[in-house]
């Protein structure tokens, strides 16, 4: 039992770093209906920012914290201006293709740039564990899980209670008649795709923090579980998101916990792929979206 | 199609096969066996420009066919003793038999829900590789029967690409072709027109696999080497990449996609180094170079500049040049 | 008359010339003049790899130094010939292996290979060189295949102590000093951890049933934590870690974070260097990683017992002369250095008319001292013998420090006592 809530207790740790990832997937395909391969990378970025103001000027975390935030969305805004908008009219398989670009660019300007070393982030996100009776709950996992309910909390608010929220939500579901107005959509947009860049850099983060040690590829694995808990909780539903992240974290927890022959370490992706894949087929609007209909 | 309009294309494929058969007397050895490895990335990009410049599917799991194929030919050839060349056919069509059966899933998808599916594939396939080391090697890798000189390499690939060329351009020209074009505009007006979308679409995956699994059974042929990271999924970008680069729906814009894929990824290394150059003292170590950031720009500029890549390029060179002729001859 | 005579005297001496030049020519090697020796070899210097990119660069410093110095006969190089030393990037993809390797035999006819770096990308080239005659020297891998296989592949030879020969070690320090403690293995599920696990139950011997769990992961998981609780769940005493870097770093931060420290931590060697144990101090803590044990050949660079020796004066000298922004106490650096000490050495002894042949007799009849490696190590091969490098020296670290120290004596990895 103990091992149980353990398992369960990291499993939504790791979840929370997925969810995060996926609410900035959900987050820009509800705004520009594009999927943002290079999402994860984007957030690998952010995090080699962090890391080099922190060991080579000798920032203390938190500040840095904020500060590559901050970096993160202009990133995000600016990535939106300059790269998708204009190849929007040029149709979606253009879009898709640039957001490869943009992976593949990130990703190797990261590696020259810092160099592909094993580095270390130092932050306070790394924890031990706290003892609860028997059961040993690891603190790493419930900082996670915190960072990311205040950032979905954060977000709602923003969306619902907030004038830029509403504006933004407008933009999102009928630019047309948000231009017509007054909304300035194109800055809606670009603002939305800030917001993500945001929610990638934290999901980087936690995941530098929660790996204990990264390189430039650390993000590859963490997107494609983002991938399929967007998926899974529905592509356009933001609380799908962390409910199909969190969801995932758990499930492959338990799976290789109490599978250990079937499910080695090598086959955690692969499941997870699986799990993409079943929904995408026989429930592609996932856990909580709505289902679309085409009629002709 | 009027004869006029093939003309061009007919004119250039045979400017192309006179320019393939004459350059080994021009090359080196060393230079022939890279010119193999274009000719390998020419069938896979071949095949992908079949499902995603034609079909309109995204893939960028490519590689993961070109995985399948340099296995089963890997194994048979190792194993089992069959001739390394003779295990071709039978690597493609295992190869296309898996992307045809990937394509009953993915007729579910749509656009970038497919390509999400297609990403986990090579994922699956290298940890499955990995996995099942007794069969495969394993992560460390297994070595071919034979080693190939450069020349050999040449005359192995080149021969079976441009079969793989005419293979293609048969299955394209004819009603599937024009299928594929359907689908790739409007899904809905393909099925009103009578097109049978799930057999079309799996076709596709089908057909464009297989062309995936013979360009792996030779890449693996010609290093004489396989082992799973070699199809990371870099290698599925960089295919989609070259095809885009070339430009989507033009199987001459191929040949510059392979062209990209080969020397790209061999050369990159070295542009980076010239930017820093300047820089430092010739023994310091070089930063590492990173090949990706050169492609992905490069990637980026032809999105801008020419959506419809090279073959974009070429066209409208071709179009205004024409233009220029018939005036001239109209005055 | 006398003209035409002439023009043919002149002809037949050019035609005399000629020969006698391209059959000299012909006998000497690829790679081969009077005045140099061009050597080649691969590495990945871009890509994720790339963090191995000091090694032909210091092997660049040794022989920029060999090239610069008059030697014993008064020569500078290499008995008067200067090396040409051509390495290129294959950013550890045995396909761009393949066709760097062969640039470098057929177009830039090197002598031969050294130093090549990589388990698959080396694996890939062997049977090409092998099937052209083309010495494969001193391979940069552990892998111990590239050594036992040397009756089928007689042109490939490896030079540090392969992974097997360091298990050994491990296995055979427990038996003796730790009879009865039980052991947890984590191990890296790959080729690279099962090799190095095997050498520790072959140098376990009869005690190799003192291993009590072996815990695997994929080298492309993230997190390790399963594998770490459960061999603390088996109350071993001894942990040995066998993994590449990064999840090396990880166990440590895990067991810390776990709360787990057995009395004795083994970790191998190529995770263990100076650099990755401060990353691991980073997020674990000094008390998981004081005292953990790992081998060591190669002097250690920042160890001030070895700042007098002449090797190590000559490396740091040679590295503010020829590469000043270059960080000399990263070891790779040393490594290299110490292997072109051995490339030298064999390019000499193929003698004043090198041969290809006559390369190998020296590669496969090794026997000296190598003034970078811990003093006392020989390196030594024979026909049966085809690894050079076969002892290493226990150390140990010293998280107060933050440095590792020799213990012990030296000891054998593979071959008699």
């Amino acid at each position: 039992m103990a091992e149980f809530i353990q398992q369960v207790v990291a499993g939504l740790g790791d979840g929370a770093i997925y969810a995060s990832l996926a609410l900035a997937l959900v987050l820009i395909y509800r705004a520009t209906h594009v999927i943002n391969f290079a999402q994860g990378e984007m957030g690998m970025f952010s995090t080699y920012i962090a890391w080099a103001l922190i060991t080579h000027h000798g920032w203390s975390f938190w500040p840095t914290f904020v500060f590559t935030l901050g970096i993160s969305f202009l990133g995000g805004f600016g990535i939106h201006q300059a790269v998708i908008r204009p190849l929007q009219r040029a149709g979606e398989l253009t879009v898709v293709m640039a957001t490869i670009a943009l992976l593949v660019m990130l990703s190797g300007l990261a590696s020259w740039i810092w160099q592909p070393d094993e580095k270390v982030l130092d932050s306070p996100l790394v924890g031990g564990t706290w003892s609860v009776g028997t059961v040993a709950i690891p603190q790493q996992a419930v900082y996670d899980l915190l960072v990311v309910l205040g950032c979905v909390v954060v977000l709602w608010a923003l969306f619902n209670f907030t004038k830029l929220g509403l504006a933004l939500r407008a933009s999102a579901v009928n630019p047309a008649a948000s231009r017509l107005l007054g909304v300035r959509v194109p800055w809606m947009l670009s603002i939305g795709w800030g917001f993500a860049a945001v929610l990638s850099a934290i999901a980087g983060l936690l995941a530098a923090s929660a790996q204990f040690v990264f390189t430039p590829t650390f993000m590859q694995v963490v997107i494609i579980y983002a991938f399929a808990a967007a998926v899974l909780g529905g592509i356009e539903s933001p609380v799908g998101a962390v409910i199909g992240g969190l969801t995932l974290g758990v499930t492959i927890n338990l799976l290789g916990t109490y599978l250990p022959g079937q499910i080695t370490p090598d086959m955690r992706l692969p499941v997870a792929l699986a799990i993409l894949l079943l929904v995408l087929v026989f429930r592609p609007s996932g856990l909580l979206g709505r289902t679309l209909v085409r009629r002709v | 199609m009027t004869a006029r309009r093939l003309v061009p294309g007919v004119v250039a494929t045979l400017l192309a096969a006179a320019a393939v058969c004459v350059l080994p007397y021009f090359l080196s050895d060393t230079h022939e066996y890279r010119f193999a490895f274009v000719a390998t990335f020419f069938i896979a990009a071949l095949g992908l420009q079949i499902l995603t410049g034609y079909a309109g599917q995204i893939s960028l799991g490519h590689g993961g066919f070109m995985l399948v194929g340099a296995y089963v030919t890997t194994i048979l050839s190792v194993d089992h003793g069959w001739n390394d060349l003779s295990t071709i056919p039978l690597a493609g069509l295992f190869a296309g038999v898996l992307g045809f059966l990937f394509g009953f899933p993915a007729l579910r998808l749509r656009g970038v829900y497919l390509a999400l599916a297609t990403f986990a594939i090579p994922i699956a396939l290298i940890a499955l590789a990995k996995k099942y080391s007794d069969f495969t090697g394993g992560g460390g890798g297994k070595p071919l029967t034979r080693v190939l000189t450069g020349h050999e390499a040449y005359v192995t690939t080149w021969p079976i690409a441009g079969g793989m060329f005419v293979l293609g351009w048969l299955l394209l020209s004819g009603k599937l072709g024009r299928a594929f074009r359907t689908i790739r505009e409007s899904e809905i007006a393909a099925v009103s027109s009578g097109i049978n979308l799930a057999l079309t679409k799996t076709l596709a995956f089908g057909i464009s696999a297989f062309f995936a699994g013979v360009a792996g059974s030779l890449y693996a042929i010609i290093i004489g080497f396989v082992n799973p990271d070699t199809f990371q999924i870099e290698l599925s970008l960089l295919l989609l990449i070259g095809v885009v680069v070339g430009g989507l729906g033009s199987l001459v814009g191929v040949v510059v996609g392979a062209l990209f894929i080969e020397y790209v990824r061999l050369y990159a290394p070295e542009i980076l180094s010239w930017v820093e150059a300047p820089f430092g003292s010739p023994l310091d170590p070089k930063r590492a170079g990173a090949p990706a950031a050169v492609y992905g720009l490069i990637l980026l500029v032809v999105l801008f500049i020419s959506p419809s890549g090279a073959a974009g390029l070429l066209r409208n060179a071709y179009k205004s040049l024409a233009r220029r002729a018939y005036t001239l001859r109209r005055t | 008359m006398r003209m035409k005579f002439g023009l043919l005297a002149a002809a037949l001496a050019v035609a005399a010339i000629t020969c006698v030049t391209a059959l000299a020519g012909a006998q000497a090697p690829p790679g081969v003049t009077k005045t140099k020796f061009v050597i080649g070899g691969t590495f990945p210097l871009s890509g994720a790899a790339s963090s191995y990119a000091p090694i032909p660069v210091g092997m660049k410093v040794y022989f920029t130094h060999i090239n610069a110095r008059r030697g014993a006969d008064k020569k500078r190089g290499v008995a008067g010939r200067q090396i040409v030393w051509k390495y290129y990037d294959d950013g550890y993809n045995p396909a761009n292996t393949a066709q760097q390797t062969r640039k470098l035999v057929e177009e830039d006819k090197v002598f031969a290979l050294f130093g090549g770096l990589g388990t698959e990308p080396q694996q890939a080239v062997v049977d090409y060189l092998n099937q052209r005659k083309v010495p494969q020297l001193f391979v940069s891998t552990g892998a111990t295949e590239f050594g036992a296989n040397f009756r089928s592949k007689p042109y490939t030879i490896g030079w540090q102590p392969d992974y097997f020969a360091e298990g050994t070690i491990y296995g055979k320090y427990a038996a003796t000093n730790w009879p009865t403690k039980k052991i947890g293995v984590i191990f890296q599920n790959d080729d690279y951890g099962k090799n190095y696990l095997e050498g520790l139950k072959n140098g376990l011997g009869s005690k190799a049933s003192n291993i009590v769990t072996e815990q695997g992961f994929a080298v492309t998981d993230t997190s390790v934590a399963a594998q770490v609780s459960r061999i603390k769940a088996a109350n071993v005493d001894v942990i040995a870690i066998f993994a590449t870097p990064t999840p090396t770093i990880r166990t440590y931060a895990t067991m810390k974070a776990l709360k787990f420290k057995p009395e004795q931590v083994i970790v191998n060697s190529v995770s263990a260097t100076d650099t990755f144990m401060k990353l691991a101090l980073a997020n674990a803590d000094a008390a998981t990683l004081d005292g953990s044990i790992s081998t060591s050949y190669l002097m250690d660079v920042q160890d001030p017992k070895y700042a007098n020796s002449a090797g190590m004066k000559l490396f740091k000298a040679q590295m503010a002369k020829w590469a000043p922004n270059a960080d000399a106490n990263n070891e790779l650096f040393l490594y290299g250095f110490a292997k072109a000490y051995d490339v030298v050495k064999v390019l000499a002894l193929a003698g004043k008319n090198p041969t290809r042949g006559r390369l190998l007799y020296a590669a496969r009849h090794m026997n000296w001292k190598n003034p970078f490696t811990i003093p006392g190590i020989t390196v030594k091969t024979s026909p049966t013998d085809p690894f050079p490098i076969s002892q290493l020296k226990l150390i140990r670290f010293n998280s107060s420090t933050v440095r590792w120290a020799e213990f012990g004596s030296l000891l054998l990895g593979r071959g008699g006592t």
